[in-house]
């Protein structure tokens, strides 16, 4: 689905990615940990072509969608429209179904009454449902999401579990960035913990006893 | 005393020319100047240093000076005639594009980055995202610069009068000269024009208040 081989990328000479090699399978949840600076982010940034890699390849034929860590929800439109935005620009003769499908999708994550709100007045958590609503509306094969966690409770991040679950079900591929070990076994069917730029342990959780203690000791 | 009302009226008079002048060289401007602020941020290498060395001239040469070359100078070189209204529409178009640009390039940068690369990952083209996702929130932005420049065209209009154009400042130059009297015409031009400002100023706010969305997300 999606193989990178021996990436490599350096920002302001300091080496991020050094010689990086994955092969993330179709309609898996592939969790990247690792402390901060590691290069996971630098790692989902090269997959979406955000930066080019100084080296190295990373082939997939399929389309791809980032969910960024700050959600960067376009501020002057309202939920509605920053999900149908895109969808439409390129298919405006079926710009009603694009809006069915908004909605549908709004309904499905709950927040069916923040339709015409504008993202100024959602929480955390109810921008990640828009982010992650927008992602989907233009039918990616793979979601890249960046520290979808970030800054969310206890009781949201479960929400985030079976949301990006419930995705994932549908043939979704999923690859996430973060630093939260707990949430990354919940979710991920396999986890690679980068360190310094290079994959320091790769683990399948559900075949590893103590998983997050496993990968602990990588920090 | 007498002579103030005819005087009012025909200074007054000059105000069409004045607001033509205007809207012409701002249309002009924010045209100019949205396509040399988006070009210089596009094209960062040799385009974007031109753009930076135009808009450096521009800036850097009295406005007077633009207005005489392109009212001597441009029909020399292409053989026609330009009328007063267009020379200065032309002249302060060109003039307010390099600060309009400027404004812009300031608004663009100030936009975090991830607007772009949000547009770039949904797939949007260059063309839409600059039209219906980057220029929108920039504008917001930078509207209380961009009256400003509005405001700094109104009075800079009056230069017209130095190559006979019949606005406000002219008309009132006439009055005085026929009267050889200053101070009344010269009240009167500046009435005017603080008049026109305040009526700018009062459309800018209500438009500002009509901003009802979030700078940011």
């Amino acid at each position: 689905m999606l193989k990178i081989h021996k990436v490599s990328k350096a920002l302001s000479n300091v080496r991020i990615l050094d010689e990086v090699s994955l092969d993330v399978k179709k309609a898996s949840i592939f969790g990247l940990a690792g402390p901060s600076g590691s290069g996971k982010s630098t790692l989902l940034r090269c997959i979406q072509k955000l930066e080019t890699p100084d080296s190295g390849s990373i082939d997939y034929s399929c389309r791809v969608c980032f969910m960024f860590q700050d959600f960067q929800l376009f501020p002057h439109m309202t939920v509605l429209q920053n999900l149908v935005y895109a969808p439409t620009l390129k298919d405006k003769a079926n710009a009603k179904e694009h809006i069915d499908k908004a909605k549908m999708m709004l309904k499905n994550l709950g927040i069916e009454s923040k339709i015409n709100d504008y993202p100024r007045t959602l929480s955390g958590g109810q921008k990640q449902r828009v982010a992650l609503a927008r992602s989907l509306m233009i039918n990616p094969d793979v979601l890249l999401c960046d520290e979808p966690t970030s800054g969310l409770d206890v009781s949201t991040i479960m929400d985030v579990v079976s949301l990006l679950k419930s995705v994932n079900n549908i043939g979704v591929t999923i690859v996430i960035a973060s630093h939260d070990l707990d949430f990354l076994t919940k979710i991920s069917d396999r986890i690679v913990l980068l360190k310094n730029g290079k994959i320091a342990i790769d683990i399948i959780p559900s075949q590893t006893p103590n998983s997050v203690e496993t990968l602990k000791g990588f920090y | 005393m007498s002579n103030t009302l005819p005087a009012l009226l025909f200074v007054g008079s000059g105000v069409a020319l004045t607001l033509e002048l205007l809207i012409g060289g701002i249309a002009v401007g924010v045209l100019l100047g949205t396509s040399l602020a988006i070009l210089r941020y596009m094209y960062k290498g040799i385009c974007g240093n031109c753009i930076g060395r135009i808009v450096s001239v521009i800036r850097g040469t009295p406005l007077i000076l633009q207005l005489s070359i392109v009212y001597f100078i441009t029909p020399v070189l292409l053989d026609c005639k330009l009328s007063i209204l267009a020379t200065g529409i032309i002249a302060f178009g060109i003039n307010s594009s390099a600060y309009v640009s400027e404004i812009l390039r300031a608004g663009v940068e100030s936009l975090p980055k991830g607007q772009f690369e949000a547009a770039k990952t949904l797939e949007i083209t260059s063309c839409y995202m600059w039209k219906d996702i980057i220029l929108p929130q920039v504008f917001v932005n930078i509207f209380p610069a961009f009256i400003n420049e509005i405001v700094s065209l109104l009075k800079e209009t009056a230069l017209i009068s130095v190559i006979g154009g019949m606005d406000i400042m002219r008309k009132s130059q006439i009055i005085a000269a026929e009267h050889y009297e200053y101070f009344t015409p010269l009240c009167l031009a500046g009435a005017y024009y603080y008049g026109l400002v305040i009526l700018i100023e009062y459309i800018g706010q209500k438009i500002e208040k009509r901003k009802f969305y979030a700078k940011n997300s």
